[in-house]
């Protein structure tokens, strides 16, 4: 009989290592810029609401983005990286209807409003159909068969795709559409001046625009829209469910691949919405914004906890409060890199997010 | 007679589910042990906890002699403990012979350096390790043939066999099975069971096996334990195992146990 | 028979498209490609050491192959060089035709008569053959007056990269979204070193050792934090820091650190902010002297050292118990753990080395353009090496080499040049509504987007799947979560 022999056990820092990194990390890019903007803060007040202000109208269509990413993550696991793109493709498309409409600052608002909520409801009928059609032809076929890693390498690839199409897209200078496009391709596009731009806060040093009212008010009415259909609806309890059990729900007879689908085509619209409140808020839109839009908003999603509707409204707000707040008081420079360093750090240490439950963890 | 492992209420909640509960459970040096208990009795879970795959919510584990609790699973690998898995966990795009080769890894020495510069202690025990996968291939009974065949395309109860192989490349004092034959045919189960004993019998490794098949685990077991939802509700020998009223309950329901009683009695009458 | 036929077919189809869109005496080149990959896309003949059969097998070949290069170099030379206002050059057009049966027959032969070969023969024969081909291309594109190396050595850098990649996602499975950071991370190293930034001139050969061992420090320090996350989410961290390195390589010029209300650092420039730096040294040698940005020779051959170095070493990792572990991690990494890896280190090690070949690439980079800039290193890089390692097939050395090639040929040789042809043709066409579409950027992403949803649904293990395993993708995302 073998006698015991007690073996040697190393373990290794490593794990202290990488947490080493993320403390340092979080301090050169967080505490010591978070203490300095507490400072200015504080010494300026009318600054610092006017920056919350903005934070909120960013914090809208960043939500509105986020569900995207939220609807489709909920369901099937998959970090839709096209979603961002999608938000672009709803600036060029809506950008494109109101050439054709040749809407202009001149047009009297009771032929503008009508046409801005047509155009509104064309552009999100846009993005949802597209962002079904990509996922019946590509993601659909990769559902099972493939992994987790096939589906998001082909959401990039798709990603890039529409990048593309957003370029290419520039290139179309039909007549009807009035020259919207410019005559540079790959040039960032203006919009039109259509929303008011009244500060509905004059005389106070505090800006808030009529067309920040706008968004934001377009925004809620979307998001309680969602949410009301979501939660009270048959198909929407249908998402919920499958998101919870995919084959309890099958077993239940619900239809998962149409279901799947209504997750694509909510935040397709949803996506949609943004990209025009987005083109028309900051009067232009460029092929490429869906990148960091994208990034912004999965991050909003993944703070809030992804896969929950009412956590990425949340996030959505928070990540646009802070990238306001980090604009004035950091710098532009270095917003990008604040909001991915919350990402990692939220995907680091708290996966599940601020309002996710901890059966979103369980693979 | 020494015990190889002991636990001491040992407990793992999720959530609100204990799946296992407060067990003290000894193996002893050189035995061939059964973990027996119905479907979600906590087994697995059991195992998952001794491997390091989970920690424990409550309790103590001991392996010769050293605490097994918050060790990475790889640690316990390391530690002599070796394992497969209930539901076949190879490596599916590799070899039988890599598989093997892997399990050996906590016992091969080569680093980064003399890997780039292939010293020839490193060329050595490469060779050396691979001449052993074959012999653990062949002593598990795997067709030589197959041995350079990507694991997944082998037949379910080679899987099963090179399972075993590549835990007992790990060089483990304690093998843990997780129902080895569960999906296997009578005859299959018959050398398997053969397979578990020589293990024991030639190699001095001690046994904890979870298993369904009653049969193979009177046979081949020198102590049983039983969980019940997480409980331990009975531990001895198997013939006393076999009268057990707790554990047939446990195993037909109430009724059934209640009848069985009665079958006892008026047979006794 | 069917695929004798269809290697041909890829062969003569690759011999067209260069032909056609490359003009000049490119035609040959296209010839020598199509016989090369006609070559190696012919099935092994059986039985084996039939050389008749195999050579008979390679004339067939090679005669379809050499029909359509033909083809492409006379639609070339006679429909498309004269709207595009080179004249028809009958000499030069027949010395094309000639050249590209010459090169690309007897090639296309030697390599079906190795294909018969045994096994370790075939090896070496390969290996021959492809090292003549690379050691003579200097001088047949000097020859030919093809001026593509200026093209080839960054194709060779980004291979090396793609080479890299594949250790990382290939190897271990871990989808790495940032790693053209350590490329910059590299290159920034050896520039920092080798350069009056810091007033530090060191030479080449050492300075791309520092940007070898900063990056695999940084290949570990962004590592560890994305050690305990499933597949998608490391991805995404791997994103997320990949796009924070550039963004912090353009802002860290003007840093300024107070202690209390000491000053430790005022304005000072780490990075060079976005005029990056500049000049960075370039390597000398005894005989070559100084490497000069006019003689591409001597930087093809370092790149090509460097890659070959490279390979050997990778393939003896990946040949040993660490790259069976890289393997088994891929496959499942709770089993990987239970059999004793410390998939911890394992997986670093897979983050470090890969970084130090990044590492390497830009350091050669640096050097080679003699300068550096923040921007030249996001997610587009990073996908694009996604795209080369996934084409080729994950996991596998030849494949990922065949795929860089396709990849960055394709982008930086094909489009630009079907671009410039197209352009040329557009204006003797008089059309003046798509003058300016630009085929070389404004279908880029489209390729490597397309390319990787193609490969993805429709050949998700590569072109050319892995020898040890035809790996799908990495499907191991763990049942049981660590808590
Ligand atoms: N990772 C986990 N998360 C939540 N519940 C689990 C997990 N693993 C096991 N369980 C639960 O613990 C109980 C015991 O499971 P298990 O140990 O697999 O039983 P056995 O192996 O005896 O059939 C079951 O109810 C199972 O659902
Ligand atoms: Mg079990």
């Amino acid at each position: 009989m073998a006698t015991l022999r007690p073996r040697a056990i190393r373990t290794m820092p490593w794990r202290l290592l990488g947490q080493i990194a993320v403390a340092i990390f979080c301090l050169l890019f967080l505490a010591i810029p978070f203490v300095e903007m507490v400072k200015s803060m504080i010494a300026d007040p009318q600054l610092l609401a006017r920056q919350l202000l903005i934070g909120v109208t960013n914090g809208a269509y960043i939500a509105l983005i986020a569900l995207g990413y939220t609807l489709v993550y909920g369901i099937v696991e998959l970090i839709n990286f096209a979603h961002g793109d999608l938000y672009m493709l709803g600036a060029f498309f809506s950008l494109s209807l109101i050439g054709t409409f040749s809407l202009t600052t001149e047009t009297p608002w009771v032929v503008r409003a009508p046409i801005l909520i047509v155009v509104l409801i064309a552009t999100m009928g846009f993005t949802a159909g597209l962002n079904m059609l990509v996922d019946r032809w590509a993601y659909r076929r990769l559902r099972g068969v493939g992994s987790r890693m096939a589906s998001l390498i082909s959401a990039i690839g798709i990603s890039f795709v529409f990048q593309n199409l957003g370029l290419l897209w520039g290139y179309l200078r039909f007549p009807f559409m009035h020259g919207v496009m410019g005559s540079n391709a790959v040039a960032p596009k203006s919009f039109p001046a259509l929303l008011p731009s009244v500060n509905l806060f004059a005389g106070t040093g505090v800006r808030f625009g009529a067309k920040d009212l706008i968004v934001v008010g377009v925004s809620v009415v979307l998001l309680i829209g969602l949410y009301l259909f979501v939660s009270k609806t048959r198909l929407g309890k249908a998402m919920r469910a499958t998101a919870q059990d995919r084959d309890a729900a099958a077993l239940m007879g619900i239809d998962v691949n149409r279901t799947i689908s209504l997750a694509f085509v909510l935040g397709g619209a949803l996506a949609g919405a943004s990209g025009m409140l987005v083109g028309l808020y900051n009067g232009t839109a460029v092929f490429d914004m869906g990148f960091t839009a994208g990034l912004r908003s999965f991050t909003a999603a993944v703070l809030g906890g992804i896969g929950n509707i009412v956590g990425a409204m949340l996030g959505g707000l928070l990540i646009g409060i802070i990238s306001a707040l980090s604009d004035q008081y950091i710098s532009t420079k270095w917003t990008n890199a604040v909001v991915f360093g919350i990402l990692v750090i939220i995907l680091v240490f708290r996966p599940t997010g601020l309002l996710g439950d901890d059966t979103v963890q369980k693979a | 007679m020494t015990n190889i492992l002991e636990t001491c209420g040992v407990t793992k909640q999720f959530g609100g589910l204990t799946a296992v509960n407060d067990v003290n459970f000894n193996v002893r040096q050189g035995s061939i042990t059964s973990l027996i208990g119905p479907n979600g009795a906590g087994k697995t879970t059991f195992f998952n906890m001794i491997t390091g795959l989970y920690v424990p919510t409550a309790g103590t584990i001991t392996f010769a002699g050293q605490s097994l609790v918050g060790l990475k699973p790889h640690d316990v690998t390391a530690a002599g403990i070796g394992r497969t898995f209930q539901n076949i966990r190879l490596f599916a795009n590799m070899t039988a012979v890599e598989n093997v080769m892997v399990g050996m890894h906590t016992r091969m020495r080569a680093g980064v350096l003399g890997i780039l510069a292939n010293v020839a202690g490193v060329r050595r025990e490469e060779a050396a390790s691979r001449q052993k996968a074959h012999e653990l291939l062949d002593y598990v009974g795997l067709d030589a043939q197959r041995a350079d065949d990507v694991s997944k395309n082998l037949p379910y109860g080679d899987q099963r066999r090179l399972e075993i192989a590549r835990a007992l490349a790990t060089d483990p004092q304690l093998l843990l099975l997780d129902e080895p034959t569960a999906g296997m045919n009578p005859q299959e189960t018959a050398e398997l069971t053969q397979l578990i004993r020589r293990i024991r019998d030639e190699r001095g490794i001690t046994i904890l096996l979870i298993e369904h098949d009653m049969k193979l685990v009177m046979d081949i077991s020198e102590a049983i334990t039983v969980l019940d939802r997480g409980t331990k509700i009975a531990e001895g020998l198997p013939s006393d195992i076999r009268s057990n009223e707790q554990v047939i309950e446990a195993y037909l329901g109430r009724g059934a146990a209640a009848m069985a009683q009665k079958q006892a009695q008026q047979g006794g009458a | 028979m069917n695929t004798r036929i269809r290697s041909s077919l890829i062969g003569g189809v690759f011999g067209f498209a260069i032909a056609l869109i490359s003009g000049g005496f490119a035609g040959i080149l296209a010839g020598l490609v199509a016989g090369l990959i006609n070559g190696f896309s012919v099935p092994q003949a059986e039985p084996l050491n039939n050389r008749a059969g195999a050579v008979r097998q390679g004339l067939v070949a090679s005669l379809i192959a050499s029909v359509l290069t033909i083809l492409g170099i006379v639609i070339r030379s006679v429909l498309i060089d004269p709207v595009i206002g080179t004249p028809l050059n009958i000499a030069s057009l027949l010395i094309s035709m000639i050249g590209a049966l010459i090169l690309g027959i007897p090639v296309c032969v030697i390599m079906c008569v190795i294909r018969t070969e045994p096994p370790a023969r075939e090896r070496i024969g390969l290996a021959i053959v492809i090292g003549i081909v690379l050691v003579t291309y200097p001088w047949l594109d000097q020859f030919l007056n093809l001026r593509f190396m200026n093209e080839v050595i960054p194709v060779l850098v980004f291979i090396l990269m793609a080479l890299g990649l594949n250790i990382v996602v290939g190897y271990a499975g871990l989808l790495d979204l940032g790693y053209a950071a350590f490329f910059a991370i590299g290159a920034y190293a050896a520039g920092m070193v080798s350069s009056p930034h810091f007033g530090i001139s060191l030479s080449f050969w050492l300075a791309i050792w520092v940007a070898a061992a900063v990056a695999a420090l940084f290949g570990v320090i962004l590592g560890s934090p994305t050690l305990p996350l499933r597949g998608d989410y490391l991805a995404i961290v791997t994103l997320g820091f990949g796009e924070i390195v550039p963004i912090a390589i353009k802002n860290l010029d003007k840093v300024t650190i107070h202690i209390w209300n000491y000053p430790l650092l005022v304005n000072f420039d780490i990075t060079g902010g976005t005029k990056g730096i500049n000049p960075i040294n370039r390597p000398w040698l005894p005989v070559i002297g100084e490497f000069s940005p006019s003689a591409p020779t001597p930087w093809y051959f370092l790149i090509l050292g460097i890659m070959l170095i490279s390979i050997f070493f990778i393939s003896r990792l990946r040949n040993s118990r660490l790259g069976r572990a890289w393997t088994a991690l891929r496959e499942d990494e709770l089993a990987a753990g239970a059999m004793g890896i410390n998939t911890v280190n394992v997986k670093l090690l897979a983050f470090a080395i890969g970084a130090t070949v990044s590492g390497l690439a830009g350091a050669f980079y640096g050097s080679y353009i003699s300068a550096i800039f923040p921007e030249s290193f996001r997610f587009d890089v990073s996908v694009m090496l996604l795209c080369m390692v996934i084409l080729g097939g994950l996991g596998n050395m030849s494949g990922v080499i065949l795929g860089g090639i396709i990849i960055q040929f394709a982008d930086r040789l094909f489009l630009p040049q079907f671009s410039t042809v197209v352009q040329k043709l557009i204006v003797a066409s008089g059309n003046v509504s798509l003058r300016e579409v630009n085929f070389a950027s404004d279908f880029r992403l489209l390729l490597f987007g397309l390319t990787l949803v193609l490969m993805m649904i429709l050949r998700p293990q590569g072109l050319v799947p892995s020898g040890r395993a035809a790996r799908v993708m990495p499907t191991a995302d763990a049942e049981v979560s660590h808590d």
